[in-house]
């Protein structure tokens, strides 16, 4: 049984390059791109004005972008090899940086970054394999974790919402799970051979997604480390997934610019959007606010910030 | 032309090349590189690809500029490391140094009325490669033999070697000075009458390199310029000598245009310019050699409706041998200096045609689902390299390439190479649709749209 979901407004050229990355808030949406800078946009009103900009983040562009779920922190990573934490005071504050992650980290080694949901943890992948976690909550935000895998590329990360597991996902198709409570290796599971370029614990850290080059969406237990599902649909790359904050619905995002919606009760695709003929980077759920329906957004090579939300009824 | 035959021409590989070890890797390099001579590793240099092979003009790669970037990027490193300045690290300001020293030493020969001028050249030429080979065994360069050098000597031959050093010392501080990279070949044509024969050249760049202890890409010289072109034009002669580029089947070397002779490219109304990398991805890249890069500069000048395309690789490298083609030396453009009134060879009008990041998901997809191979041989997409990667990041830095520079695609393309870790070779575009003569047809064919009557 499909779903309707309506265009709510589209930001034309909200970036001059590639949108990489959206990282949605309560009331906000961050997002980033090619170029230097991260805008910042109001999600409550209809028109979804920008409301700042944080110019000259990163000078070579910006890779990645996210936020924490329950925490006013968010951190960027840019091509010059650089990751930067950044903080609001409330919902509707002016973001500013914290600070950099220096511990341990020569720049250029991190690539994927996810936040823990109350923001005092980072989690990072890194061309050659390795995963890390920082505290950001301790003075200097030293490196507390420190996983080594078989060395292939770390192309997505992920932090579990209640902290205890980091998940990574490879060139080579493999996809870890580690316990961050043991700091060891939970489970490596059975991979998707091809390069992963996306992984995510639903909400209730019970179910990881996994995704990319193989086209399918892999869904896993935590727990048990098996895989129970395969979603099938995507004609092109799987470039981002993401969870509805009830875990009812999982979001992708493909390389031939199609979001695709999924009911994981039945693991069927309910609706499917195309974003222009360019890349679609990221897509993402807007957190579920009292009265107001569904919502998510859409950012790719087209340049532009597509909203969507569900139709009524 | 069958689409066969042009496809054996960009794509046949020649069957024989010695095989080398990774010289571009800059730790490689850095181990190497204080002052020590291992002339016999640099010669490979010059070795790489016999063939390159276009269509229209090719590029070449004798000496990669890239490498030479990257090597002198080392020396500064080295030094760094070392905490010295430069004294014992032979970086290019030394090389000048030391040409400059020689030519003073003339100089002061002359001034002070010496019956006598003379250079001493070390030379390894003549020693046998058993000898170079015992000598690697023990891990030691043959040791060079020292001849003198002597003006007027004792006879007419003796004069004309030093006349040749001479010119030869003027020519290779020119490049320097200038910061161009320049063929033995184009160092011939300087003064044919002079050199007689291009082996006179290319022994006395070598030997000037072995007694400075340097690889001959210090003196930013490289091997013979290997360019190939084909096309309908024609070249005719002072002498009366007629050129006709259709007649070669196979691409003819770059011919060397002189002001006496006459270009005819009345006929032509397109260049593709095609890099067509070496077997040796990390050797030779398809950098463009000086003498390519003017025959097409003498045909921008005189006739700028014709229209220039490059068709690159899908990789850092690819972009960077554009810029080479489109602005000159990167490394200037890096400074951001302009080169137009220096005059160093550039092609602001030259347009990317490919490979480009939307071009390597046109295979059907019934077919060819694009899947990145970890064998480097397989056509079609490949991962990046950590150099590639460090290349890439590297290039984004550059003012070509910044958010409000003149090359904002080339950047979007380097930032999408870095997120999805591919990159792709020109034989890519053979998988799609209908192979490479049909998918440049059509490129073209777009580009025309509009722009023609």
């Amino acid at each position: 049984m499909s779903k309707q979901y309506l265009t709510l407004h589209t930001l034309t050229s909200a970036h001059p390059s590639d949108i990489f990355a959206l990282a949605p808030k309560k009331t906000r949406l961050l997002s980033a791109s090619g170029a230097s800078s991260i805008n910042i946009y109001d999600t409550t009103q209809s028109d979804f004005p920008l409301v700042q900009t944080l110019e000259n983040a990163h000078p070579l562009g910006i890779h990645h972008l996210v936020t924490a779920r329950e925490a006013q922190r968010a951190a960027s990573a840019g091509f010059e090899g650089k990751v930067k934490i950044w903080s609001a005071e409330g919902e509707n504050g002016e973001w500013s940086l914290d600070g950099e992650i220096v511990d341990g980290n020569k720049p250029g080694d991190v690539w994927a970054i996810a936040l823990s949901a109350d923001g005092n943890y980072l989690a990072s992948s890194s061309i050659n394999g390795k995963v890390n976690v920082w505290a950001l909550d301790q003075q200097g935000m030293p490196k507390i974790r420190e996983y080594e895998t078989k060395g292939s590329f770390g192309l997505c990360v992920d932090l579990s919402a209640d902290g205890r597991f980091t998940a990574s996902g490879h060139e080579n198709g493999s996809i870890y799970i580690f316990n961050n409570d043991t700091s060891r290796l939970s489970h490596s599971v059975a991979g998707l051979v091809h390069p992963v370029r996306s992984v995510a614990f639903s909400p209730a850290s019970k179910l990881l997604a996994a995704a990319g080059d193989a086209r399918i969406i892999a869904l896993y237990d935590v727990n048990s480390g098996e895989q129970v599902a395969n979603l099938t649909g995507h004609g092109g790359w799987v470039l981002s997934v993401d969870w509805s904050d009830t875990g009812e619905y999982l979001l992708s995002a493909s390389h031939d610019s199609k979001a695709k919606i999924w009911r994981i009760e039945t693991r069927t695709c309910v609706a499917t959007h195309s974003h222009g003929d360019k890349p679609l980077w990221s897509a993402k759920w807007l957190p579920k606010v009292a009265g107001r329906s569904e919502m998510f957004a859409l950012g790719g090579g087209n340049q532009n910030i597509a909203f969507y939300r569900e139709a009524a009824g | 032309m069958q689409p066969h035959e042009m496809e054996d021409m960009l794509f046949s590989f020649p069957s024989s090349q010695e095989s080398q070890d990774g010289v571009d890797d800059e730790s490689d390099l850095l181990d190497e590189l204080p002052g020590e001579e291992y002339d016999s590793d640099i010669d490979l240099w010059e070795e790489e690809n016999t063939q390159n092979l276009l269509l229209p003009p090719t590029p070449d790669a004798s000496l990669d500029e890239d490498i030479l970037d990257e090597f002198e990027n080392a020396v500064q490193l080295a030094d760094e490391i070392q905490g010295t300045t430069t004294g014992t690290v032979k970086n290019r300001d030394w090389v000048i140094a030391r040409v400059e020293g020689l030519i003073e030493g003339i100089l002061d020969g002359l001034l002070a009325g010496d019956s006598e001028l003379s250079i001493s050249l070390k030379t390894r030429s003549g020693i046998s490669r058993r000898d170079s080979f015992q000598s690697k065994q023990t891990e030691r360069a043959p040791h060079p033999r020292t001849r003198k050098i002597s003006f007027p000597g004792s006879n007419g031959q003796e004069a004309w070697r030093f006349t040749v050093l001479v010119k030869i010392l003027q020519l290779v501080h020119e490049c320097l000075i200038e910061d161009v990279v320049a063929s033995k070949r184009d160092l011939y044509y300087r003064h044919p009458d002079l050199f007689v024969k291009q082996s006179v050249v290319d022994r006395f760049v070598d030997d000037l390199a072995c007694t400075l202890g340097i690889p001959r890409a210090l003196l930013n010289v490289t091997a013979a310029a290997k360019g190939l072109v084909a096309g309908n034009f024609t070249l005719v002669r002072a002498d009366g000598t007629i050129i006709h580029g259709l007649n070669v089947n196979e691409g003819m070397l770059l011919p060397n245009v002189n002001s006496s002779d006459t270009l005819d490219i009345s006929s032509v109304q397109w260049v593709i310019i095609v890099e067509k990398e070496a077997t040796f991805r990390h050797l030779a890249k398809g950098y463009p050699d000086v003498s390519t890069r003017t025959f097409l500069q003498h045909i921008a000048d005189r006739s700028p409706e014709v229209r220039m395309f490059a068709v690159v690789d899908y990789d850092p490298d690819g972009i960077a041998i554009m810029s080479t083609y489109k602005y000159g030396s990167h490394r200037l453009a890096h400074e951001n200096k302009t080169n137009d009134d220096t005059g160093g060879p550039n092609l602001r009008n030259l347009h990317w045609l490919g490979v480009h990041s939307h071009h390597l998901f046109r295979i059907p997809q019934e077919e060819c689902a694009p899947a990145i191979t970890a064998n480097p041989n397989a056509q079609g997409l490949l991962r990046l390299s950590p150099r590639d990667r460090t290349k890439a990041c590297r290039m984004l830095e550059w003012d070509l390439c910044t958010e409000d520079g003149p090359e904002t695609d080339w950047r979007r393309q380097l930032q999408r190479m870095l997120m999805l870790n591919i990159k792709a070779e020109i034989q890519i575009l053979e998988e799609s649709s209908d192979g490479l003569v049909a998918w440049l047809e059509e490129e073209i064919g777009a580009r025309d749209f509009g722009k023609q009557p």
